[in-house]
């Protein structure tokens, strides 16, 4: 048997949800994602997508199927981003795969990245640095200050995956004009993997002490709140902590997602909920980060 | 004194290619690189180099900074030179999280107390870093607070290893 799994059409961290639902259900079918109809997908869509991917190959399932984009723009789009090259790897690609090499296009700071191990994590801000520092000051109008903490942020975020996911993941980032929600432009940074979660990776340090509230929420309360990281080393767990800051500085957004959980640091241009509990559940951890242009 | 230049040692423990201080192996790996010349007979005072360091992340900073610190900040005077606005938000974190405070010169050459410290001791430092040097009577007429509240201020910032005592007073710590 094979379960269709729709790809949202616009696929980014709200209709994220609907994805995680349509992925949970029960092993042993084969999964086919169809994004024949996706029209647009944000970052975080497209780095969700390749740990769903993923997840279903690291526990032995059959390769996926993934339906591409029937677009031409929309399937250019995303192999220009990188997220074919990976897709191939993972799934059965069906559809046209479009013969465009990924590049960091005006709006792509950094193509989808995969991050395996500290080396990438030091290819990623090596890269990213200058194209950052142009956009944040030049196109979104912070000021210098804003570029010296973006690296930093980014840093953590993929080296969470390095130091706690226990495999692989993918970040991506990418500059947009987010009219409908905002009204500005934004950067944003999508990291995602499909590894143990904060649960899992807290749960023989921190379970005891939240007792009968220990879960995927509580776990992220932990790492996000309380800066608690299962490493005994006091000087651990500030990475998070630094990401809050930064974007805390710079009225941006931070969105971390995890098995059934999501915890959000809400701006107030946004109308997201601090805490989605009892979500669907979805391997892994998925960051979301979002920089916005300076306000008029 | 002796001086370590991130940079050259990020190139020789990690990698020839990189130039930035991200992740915290490669923290290990510099702060190894700092602590086995630490043995050498160079004085007390290490002057830790980030001139040519473009990012530093918080996981860095704490390997290098934090745990030097933390380890060997009690027998030795440490320095932090070349300091940029990146640097001192990856580092002013590290120092607070732990309880500790070091001195640091940013680019300009402008000395600044980094991390955890009390305000009197903060304001004394700054009446003996603009000084050059300064005996407790000038530190206390400057802060407008009595001798003895300078000497305390003046005495912890000794304890903690952030200003020398030399002849005529105390005294930022020398790097040059």
């Amino acid at each position: 048997m094979t379960r269709v799994i729709e790809v949202p059409s616009q696929f980014d961290d709200r209709t994220f949800e609907q994805f995680a639902r349509a992925f949970d259900g029960p092993d042993g079918e084969r999964l086919l994602f169809d994004a024949h109809g996706t029209q647009w997908a944000s970052p975080f869509g497209l780095v969700g997508l390749l740990a769903a991917g993923q997840a279903v190959r690291e526990r032995g399932a059959e390769r996926p199927l993934l339906t591409l984009p029937g677009k031409r723009d929309v399937v250019h789009y995303w192999a220009r981003t990188g997220f074919v090259e990976h897709a191939d790897q993972i799934f059965e690609l069906h559809g046209t795969v479009p013969r465009v090499q990924s590049r960091g296009d005006t709006d792509v700071l950094l193509v989808v990245t995969p991050i395996r191990g500290e080396n990438d994590v030091h290819d990623v801000v090596d890269h990213i640095q200058d194209r950052a520092a142009a956009m944040l000051t030049g196109e979104l109008g912070l000021e210098a200050q804003a570029t010296l903490g973006f690296a930093m942020a980014l840093s953590e975020a993929c080296q969470n995956i390095v130091e706690h996911a226990g495999t692989g993941g993918w970040v991506a980032v990418q500059s947009y004009n987010w009219r409908r929600k905002l009204g500005r432009r934004v950067v944003v940074i999508a990291v995602a993997d499909a590894g143990v979660g904060f649960r899992q990776t807290l749960e023989a340090t921190q379970s005891k002490r939240f007792g009968d509230r220990w879960g995927d929420a509580a776990a992220l309360e932990a790492a996000l709140i309380q800066g608690i990281s299962r490493f005994r080393d006091p000087g651990r767990g500030q990475g998070l902590a630094g990401i809050r800051r930064y974007l805390d500085r710079w009225s941006g957004k931070l969105s971390v997602r995890s098995g059934t959980a999501r915890m959000s640091m809400v701006p107030p241009w946004d109308d997201d909920v601090p805490l989605a509990d009892q979500l669907s559940p979805f391997p892994g951890t998925q960051v979301l980060m979002i920089v916005p242009a300076q306000a008029e | 004194m002796i001086r370590f230049d991130l940079r050259a040692i990020l190139q020789c423990t990690v990698s020839s290619v990189y130039g930035d201080l991200v992740t915290r192996r490669t923290g290990q790996a510099v702060r190894t690189g700092v602590e086995e010349r630490l043995t050498e007979p160079t004085g007390d005072v290490a002057v830790i180099d980030f001139t040519a360091v473009r990012c530093m992340d918080f996981s860095c900073a704490d390997e290098i900074v934090g745990k030097l610190l933390l380890q060997h900040g009690r027998g030795r005077y440490f320095m932090l030179v070349g300091l940029d606005e990146g640097h001192m938000q990856a580092i002013q974190p590290v120092l607070e999280r732990h309880g500790l405070a070091v001195v640091g010169q940013d680019r300009a050459g402008s000395l600044r107390l980094l991390g955890t410290i009390p305000d009197p001791a903060r304001r004394a430092f700054g009446v003996v870093a603009t000084a050059g040097t300064a005996a407790p009577s000038e530190v206390a007429a400057r802060m407008t607070v009595t001798e003895d509240v300078a000497q305390a201020a003046l005495d912890d910032l000794l304890d903690r290893r952030l200003i020398q005592q030399g002849d005529g007073g105390y005294q930022p710590i020398r790097c040059a």
